[in-house]
């Protein structure tokens, strides 16, 4: 189980992320939403152990994942929010260089790599250098590269953006199943309706505090609003969308 | 130099239209490829510096020639040498700005749905080329064209043959220049108008390095034809046919008045080949502009895949077999890289065929200390090169993968960039000095030599490797903390100096056993510590992908920090 304990992150004394705690256990996939800025990345980061958080504690089976974040690495995959990758490899030159890194025997990253690559539609342009891949491709090499080591942490940081509508499906059952598999899924997305379905609970932040952490179904019960949207909507947006979308309008039109 | 050539470039931007300046200043900017070699990532700052570098040179020669004038009989091979050294600058700046001249994609994405003409584009990125190879020329030759000027123009013709001379150096330097720019542009123009976007990518690579290696061979294989009698043998007819030093050497002459009737077919071919090569250049660049721009959007990014062609095989264990095949990637396929690590292996390659025209040349001859400097600065050059470009990132935004994938202690880390080191800077050099090394003679002596420079190249290694907690080609650097123009001449004193030291006490230790015994060991003794300092560092060290600001830069200034009290301000209870 993953656990978050009043986890703050502070940059230049600004908070991004404020007294956060919430747990994802094994068997669900839990939805981590929240506005641009709301601190939702920031997180996702600190439970990679990319940045240190500046207060809390970030716990995986009980553990600190600080105690030994060689060995919490080893068991954690991580799709991050934006394709980077090295352009100058091609994407089976990546994942093989991903998999030496992470140890997996030759052997065994060649079959997985290959298997992963056919299975994403990436297999025909394995060879191909990644600055030419569209942003659909990259994201398949990135979730090839955060699943090949089986992890039992999945991180998923806006896996579906930049997927084509097929992908996008896949994927979306492929996070069902890795929790269905016994794996901790967290994934933060914009896609409320994605969300809904396949989430078995959602976690809502909102200028880096966390504002509701339940499964979606009690939400719409407790607060009486019929969708994830609506929820979304009353907790973490503040302006009225449609009278900002008049101001811009006719802030060009003058 | 910093302030005039920002004074200069402001000066001349001004006159100029705004959308061309703004362009012109972009160019400038990717011309230079501050991302290999940044120097505050300033321009002017470059410029000057590598201004800075090439006036140095020119003014020692330049005082040489008046303080040892040569004399008159040797004014064509001071010639030769000038137009030679003008071209092998031009060269390697043709080299270091390779493709930038031409539309690419970015360009097209980014200016094209502004309203900004295409010939606009193409004057701003032919200002932004001039700029740099103008710099070049006048900076390579100030301290010559003065000193050869006095000592070849005066006698002939008193303070007005001076000034003839002086013009026409200018004139032909300045010639030879566009010649060779024009050239390349003219080949680069034909494989962009001919060869599909997708083979012209591949092509210009290699173009590129194929282009660095005829710059430095011709620079340094050509014969030197010093009289009247070799340039009109029958025997060299063909070199002075084929090289355009001596067409610009024959240009030089025709302006100056002194060049013999015979020769001045020379003179004419170099007004041939500027005019055939500037309408190439031209032409090329012109179509380039007008037909391709668009059709550049069009072409798939996207290369299809090449089969099994990229087996390599397996270089250490999983994490170093990763770590040294990203690196030769890294290498192999980013030109910034490439382009850095060639003017540091520009030194090497330059002493290389130095020894190979001498092998060809010559008899096997004894092992001397000049082949012992030289390959102790060659391997020095490299090693350290190598280094220098480690220490410039690939993609620092790709880097997440590398800290979420750190599943091995720093130390392991440190042996895979030794690995690199010693696979791409240490073995080739061996392996070169080794082949060169077949002409010495006794073999002994050879083999001796090249026992104690494999030990001297892992010594540089192990210095290389001194706090180096990075993984090659990953973190960033600060901007300000390259200073080229320091580097240039202290990699140049130090190795040279360095190189004469070991090289005078191998050449003695050749005749005592004892010496030569007590030097491998030094070399032993030195790796050993080395190398337990480089592993007891790397035990607590952490690996970092960014440099750390000194703390002035992310304050600002803005926090104060009192200083610390000392013992004897502090009231007597608080004391020690």
């Amino acid at each position: 189980m993953l656990e978050l304990r009043r986890v703050s992150k502070h940059f230049s004394g600004i908070p991004a992320v404020d007294d956060v705690s919430f747990s994802a256990r094994p068997g669900e996939v839990t939805g981590y939403l929240g506005p641009n800025g709301s601190g939702k990345s920031t997180t996702i980061k600190m439970i990679t152990g990319l940045i240190e958080v500046t207060s809390g504690h970030i716990l995986f089976d009980g553990k600190s994942i600080e105690d030994d974040l060689i060995a919490y690495k080893r068991r954690m995959g991580y799709v991050p929010e934006e394709p980077y990758l090295y352009n100058h490899l091609s994407g089976v030159e990546y994942l093989t260089m991903v998999a030496d890194l992470r140890g997996i025997p030759p052997r065994l990253a060649s079959k997985r790599i290959d298997g992963l690559l056919r299975l994403l539609s990436l297999y025909d342009d394995r060879h191909a250098a990644i600055s030419g891949y569209s942003k659909g491709m990259r994201q398949k090499v990135l979730i090839a590269a955060a699943l090949m080591h089986n992890p039992n942490l999945v991180l998923l940081d806006e896996p579906f953006s930049g997927l084509d509508v097929g992908s996008a499906l896949v994927l979306r059952s492929l996070i069902t199943e890795l929790a269905v598999r016994g794996k901790v899924v967290l994934f933060s997305s914009h896609e409320l309706d994605t969300v809904e379905r396949i989430s078995n609970r959602v976690i809502i932040l909102h200028r880096g505090k966390l504002v509701a952490d339940d499964s979606v179904a009690r939400l719409r019960s407790l607060m009486e609003l019929p969708t994830l949207e609506a929820i979304f909507s009353q907790l973490a947006v503040e302006q009225d969308t449609d009278s900002m979308a008049r101001q811009i309008a006719d802030l060009i039109d003058a | 130099m910093r302030k005039l050539i920002q004074t200069l470039l402001d000066h001349i931007g001004a006159r100029l239209p705004l959308p061309f300046r703004v362009m012109h200043q972009q160019f400038l900017l990717r011309v230079v490829d501050l991302e290999a070699l940044s120097i505050e990532a300033d321009i002017p700052s470059f410029l000057g510096q590598f201004a800075g570098i090439l006036m140095m040179l020119s003014f020692v020669h330049g005082l040489g020639v008046l303080w040892f004038p040569p004399p008159p009989s040797q004014t064509w091979q001071y010639e030769q040498a000038r137009v030679s050294d003008v071209l092998l600058v031009i060269g390697l700046c043709s080299v270091l700005m390779w493709d930038t001249t031409f539309p690419d994609k970015r360009d097209v994405m980014v200016l094209a749905p502004l309203p900004v003409f295409p010939r606009t584009i193409l004057m701003a990125k032919l200002a932004a080329s001039a700029t740099v190879l103008g710099i070049a020329v006048i900076a390579l030759n100030c301290g010559s064209s003065l000193g050869l000027s006095v000592v070849f123009g005066a006698p002939a013709g008193g303070l007005l043959g001076m000034l003839r001379f002086f013009l026409a150096y200018w004139f032909t330097m300045f010639a030879a220049a566009a010649f060779l720019y024009g050239a390349v542009l003219t080949i680069q123009g034909c494989a962009v108008l001919f060869l599909s976007r997708r083979m012209f990518l591949r092509v210009s690579a290699i173009l590129q390095l194929a282009a660095f290696g005829v710059f430095l061979g011709v620079r340094f294989l050509q014969p030197s034809l010093t009289t009247h009698a070799e340039m009109t043998a029958p025997a060299n007819h063909w070199l002075v046919v084929a090289s355009p030093t001596f067409w610009f050497v024959a240009l030089l002459n025709q302006l100056n008045d002194s060049s013999p009737s015979d020769l001045l077919w020379l003179a004419h071919r170099a007004w041939i080949s500027l005019g055939i090569v500037a309408a190439g250049a031209l032409t090329s660049l012109l179509l380039c502009y007008m037909r391709n721009m668009k059709k550049t959007v069009e072409d798939p990014d996207l290369e299809p895949g090449t089969g099994g062609r990229h087996w390599i095989p397996r270089l250490g264990g999983s994490l170093q077999n990763a770590i040294v095949i990203f690196c030769l990637r890294s290498i192999a396929r980013s030109r910034q890289h490439r382009v850095a690590l060639a003017l540091y292996w520009s030194v090497v390659f330059a002493v290389a065929l130095s020894w190979i025209r001498r092998e060809i040349s010559n008899p096997p001859e004894p092992i001397a200390l000049d082949f012992i400097m030289s390959s102790f600065v060659m391997m020095s050059f490299a090693v350290l090169g190598l280094r220098g470009i480690f220490a410039l990132p690939v993609s620092l935004q790709a880097n997440w993968m590398l800290r979420v994938t750190q599943l091995q202690p720093t130390g392991q880390y440190v042996a895979a960039t030794r690995r690199c080191l010693l696979l791409f800077g240490v073995v080739p050099i061996w392996t070169m000095v080794a082949a060169l090394s077949l002409h010495l003679r006794p073999w002994p002596q050879t083999a001796q030599h090249l026992a104690f420079l494999a030990l001297f190249g892992a010594v540089l290694v192990e210095l290389c490797l001194v706090r180096f907690d990075k993984v090659p080609f990953t973190c960033s650097y600060l901007p300000g903390k390259t200073n080229i123009q320091a580097i240039f001449w202290g990699f140049a004193f130090i190795l040279l100096a360095l190189g004469l030291l070991l090289g005078t006490f191998e050449v003695d230790a050749f005749e005592n056993p004892l010496n030569y015994a007590l030097m491998m060991l030094c070399a032993f003794a030195a790796i050993t510590a080395l190398r337990t300092i480089n592993s007891l560092h790397a035990r607590s060290a952490v690996l970092y992908f960014e440099e750390q600001p000194p703390e002035v830069l992310t304050r600002l200034g803005l926090i104060f920090v009192p200083p610390a009290p000392k013992i004897s301000d502090l009231p007597k209870s608080s004391q020690p």
